[in-house]
């Protein structure tokens, strides 16, 4: 273990939330590279600046990603994190782990790397941090080996992520753990390869509470709903009612659309189906009393998307309904992503989001020439200006000769 | 040689019995304590999940610390969340308090649950990222151990999720976050053209910048930099090493609030800036642990129950919003980036 | 989706062209070579389990001859 000192460092020790710094010294006990992390960082520390620098080509061969270069700026200073690289191992649907899994993670990576991880990245991989460029492909052989495969980077499907879906939560409205495991499998090439304008992501959530944040952070967001009506359970509606639980408040009051009405003599709940988003603020606040409805599946929304570099986008509704068939192997959906994939990677200039492609080119032209079928559901409201860009078949369709016959 | 594309571990194969047994049958959830989730299934099972923080960045003696505590109560199963807590899965009621109990006294915060503060999501920062204004791990640990006590309990009106991103790109979800850090750079490259020369090819340099700021300079064999259209991403930065971004004197913090990504109740939102600059203050950041304190405060002392911290804002007005909370407003705070017009004041209905 | 294997004379076509630039993105190659982007892709994946190319992500994902660009601390 390095006898360097970290004073400003070991101010991070102190108080009750857990101190990345304690993971720190904890590698350093067994890895040169931790403990030298340790001094980079103090050092940054002190000099308020980061010392990394960004390299391309770490790869492990027949991928094109899944490996990160990155290199310390004094190597002469910091030889045992010269190279220092991150390594991306996919991880297993909805973060589920058995204890013996863990664990083999943890052997390799202890004989390889600094045994610094991050469990996990924002995107979802298992994020091992800090190795050698001469060791990236018995790593990933040895990985491969256990089972486990390298995750997305660079210009490719990145990792599919997933929330916990029906493994444990009641309001899961397709089976999110399968749907990412098996779409996952699908596209290993375009995850494996990476061969398009820039990244596209992909993330799964069981319901419209969204807790991948798909929504924000996804190109294709699959986000759980049902078209049917909600399901009230009278019987648990009193029971809320006996524990003086504000149903008028914190539910009818609260609901955005005003669907729900709370007759307090009878104690019932009833709902105008027609008028509920189906937004989940009652389902949330009275779990045991309110369900989904039955006919269920998924919204898809696309475009979403983190600041670089026109601003966030949010995703936005493209398939207001889509059933998300295990039986069916997810075929419409996986028919569906390749169509707007292809016509992305055809139009997109580089390092252009899908959502940046369709803000940029029109997001008529999108559905048009990925076949999307225009409905209401997609916008908030119509356009407020006359400028429509009129194509020639409309025009066909829609004129009229000068003796009022069709043309 | 490897196997090619065999793809991530199967999950099943990571499913405690209860969970096999249940599977997209769980009927509600309950939270009998702060840091315990209790999902009931339709057969009567229960499952109980007991949440604890983590810093993220994680030793692999620690998870094997935690694999044994998932040996011992948990039959060897266990989940991280998106936010990066570690949940215990406790199939026998019997054993959620002892773990609780075996956890505290380790060490482990239990909590994060309902009207909590949860996990905080965040980038590498000066551990090791490339293009950081800020560091991630560390201000994030100063701030919630300032905020801790809103961990461990479930008493704020809604729940508050955080997000830091050590710079603009915002690789944390900060832009969605009810309260976002986000690490910022305020000057542009300073360019070493001897590196230059030596170690960069000046066309994919020049196309690297999202706003056109870098041409060529044939002249001097290298490029210049149009000041006035630099966002200070760092794109460069990642190209060519000679396009250093980093700025200890001008770099810090900026904070953005109000952003959700649910669709309970409202639609999901964007976060939007209220403090355009913090200094960075390693090791403790008591600029920016006290400002998030403040806003949190306001929130609390203000909110309806259940009432994210974006709701509430929306609610009172985003300029009541900051009379209340004494925060100085100035240009620095009005958008004029790309979608700028949207969020000019179109009405003459405003508050004081 | 099933591509089969890739045109060896596009293979050859990549690596000449590859060999004239220090990097390029595969979109590019395909517009140079004259061939079909999925077959410029297809024939990169087989190229790189050849150890022939290498794939290199600096902002967006290029492609290059394997060994040509270099890492940050290599000297010049």
């Amino acid at each position: 273990m390095t006898d360097k000192k970290t004073p400003l460092l070991d101010e991070l020790e102190k108080g009750k939330w857990p101190s990345f710094v304690t993971e720190m010294k904890r590698a350093a006990v067994k890895s040169e590279a931790a403990g030298e992390l340790l001094q980079v960082l103090e050092r940054s520390y002190r000099e308020r600046r980061g010392h990394w620098k960004h390299g391309g080509i770490v790869g492990v061969r027949g991928y094109g990603g899944g490996v990160i270069g990155r290199y310390v700026d004094e190597p002469e200073t910091y030889p045992n994190v010269a190279e220092f690289h991150t390594v991306r191992i996919n991880q297993p649907s909805g973060f589920f782990y058995n204890t013996k899994t863990l664990r083999t993670i943890c052997d390799i990576w202890a004989k390889y790397g600094s045994g610094l991880t991050n469990m996990h990245g924002s995107t979802g991989d298992v994020i091992l941090l800090g190795c050698k460029t001469e060791d990236i492909q018995t790593i990933f052989d040895e990985y491969s080996e256990a089972g486990f495969d390298l995750g997305g980077s660079g210009s490719c499907l990145r990792t599919t992520n997933c929330c916990v879906g029906p493994g444990r939560c009641e309001y899961a409205c397709y089976d999110t753990l399968e749907a990412c495991y098996n779409i996952t499998n699908e596209f290993m090439d375009e995850l494996h390869r990476p061969m398009w304008p820039y990244k596209s992501k992909i993330k799964f959530s069981g319901c419209a509470n969204d807790c991948t944040g798909a929504i924000a952070r996804a190109d294709i967001s699959v986000i759980g709903t049902w078209r049917d009506s909600l399901i009230i359970d009278q019987a648990a509606v009193k029971e809320y009612a006996a524990n003086q639980f504000d149903i008028q408040g914190q539910v009818c009051d609260k609901c955005p659309t005003s669907c729900l009405k709370f007759n307090s003599e009878a104690q019932e709940l009833t709902v105008n189906a027609d008028d509920c988003t189906r937004c989940m603020h009652c389902i949330n606040v009275m779990p045991k009393a309110i369900q989904a409805g039955k006919e269920k599946g998924a919204s898809i929304l696309v475009g979403g998307k983190s600041t670089i570099v026109q601003s966030a986008f949010m995703s936005s509704v493209i398939v207001p309904f889509m059933k998300m068939d295990a039986e069916n192997d997810y075929e419409e959906f996986k028919d569906l992503v390749r169509r707007i994939w292809e016509w992305w990677d055809e139009n997109g200039k580089s390092r252009e989001r899908l959502g940046e492609l369709i803000y940029r080119v029109g997001m008529g032209r999108f559905l048009r020439e990925a076949d999307i079928p225009p409905v209401p559901q997609m916008v908030f409201r119509p356009r407020a200006n006359p400028y429509v860009f009129w194509p020639q078949d409309e025009l066909d369709r829609s004129g009229t000769a000068l003796d009022g016959s069709k043309l | 040689m490897a196997k090619l594309d065999q793809g991530p571990p199967n999950y099943k194969e990571m499913l405690p019995p209860v969970i096999l047994e249940n599977y997209g049958k769980w009927k509600y959830h309950e939270i009998p304590q702060p840091g315990v989730l209790k999902h009931v299934a339709e057969s009567g099972a229960a499952l109980y999940s007991v949440r604890v923080g983590s810093p993220r960045l994680l030793s692999i003696d620690t998870i094997s610390e935690v694999c044994d505590f998932a040996d011992q109560y948990c039959e060897g199963y266990l989940r991280f969340t998106t936010r990066n807590n570690i949940e215990f899965l406790v199939s026998d009621e019997a054993k959620v308090n002892p773990l609780i109990d075996a956890l505290t006294a380790k060490g482990y915060s239990v909590g994060g649950t309902g009207a909590s503060i949860s996990n905080v999501i965040h980038t590498q920062g000066w551990v090791h990222c490339h293009t950081p204004a800020t560091d991630a791990s560390g201000v994030v640990k100063a701030v919630m151990d300032d905020l801790y006590e809103y961990f461990t309990s479930m008493k704020l009106p809604a729940k508050l999720k955080m997000g830091l991103a050590c710079c603009l790109n915002m690789c944390g979800s900060t832009h969605c976050s009810d309260i976002g850090i986000v690490g910022v750079h305020r000057t542009p490259p300073r360019i070493d053209h001897e590196k230059l020369r030596k170690t960069t090819e000046i066309p994919t340099l020049v196309a690297s910048c999202p706003t056109g700021a870098i041409r060529p300079d044939p002249k001097n064999k290298s490029v210049i930099v149009n000041e006035d259209k630099c966002m200070y991403c760092g794109n460069c930065y990642t190209m060519s090493p000679a396009m250093e971004i980093y700025d200890p004197k001008n770099d810090g913090i900026a904070i953005l609030i109000g952003g959700k990504v649910s669709n309970a109740r409202t639609a999901p939102s964007f976060s939007r800036m209220v403090i355009p600059f913090l200094p960075n203050n390693p090791p403790r950041w008591p600029e920016v642990t006290e400002a998030i304190r403040s806003i949190l405060e306001l929130w609390i002392a203000n909110a309806r129950q259940g009432e994210r911290l974006g709701e509430w804002v929306e609610r009172i007005g985003w300029e009541k919003f900051f009379s209340l909370s004494g925060l100085p407003f100035s240009d620095m705070l009005i958008d004029d980036y790309i979608f700028a017009r949207d969020t000019f004041r179109t009405s003459a209905g405003f508050k004081y | 989706m099933a591509k089969g294997p890739a045109d060896p004379a596009i293979k050859a076509q990549i690596l000449e062209y590859l060999a004239k630039v220090q990097k390029a993105k595969s979109r590019d190659v395909a517009v140079a070579i004259g061939a079909k982007k999925t077959d410029v892709d297809n024939a990169v994946k087989e190229l790189t389990a050849e150890d022939l190319v290498e794939y290199l992500y600096i902002t967006t994902t290029y492609i290059c001859l394997k060994g040509k660009v270099q890492t940050p601390n290599d000297e010049k």
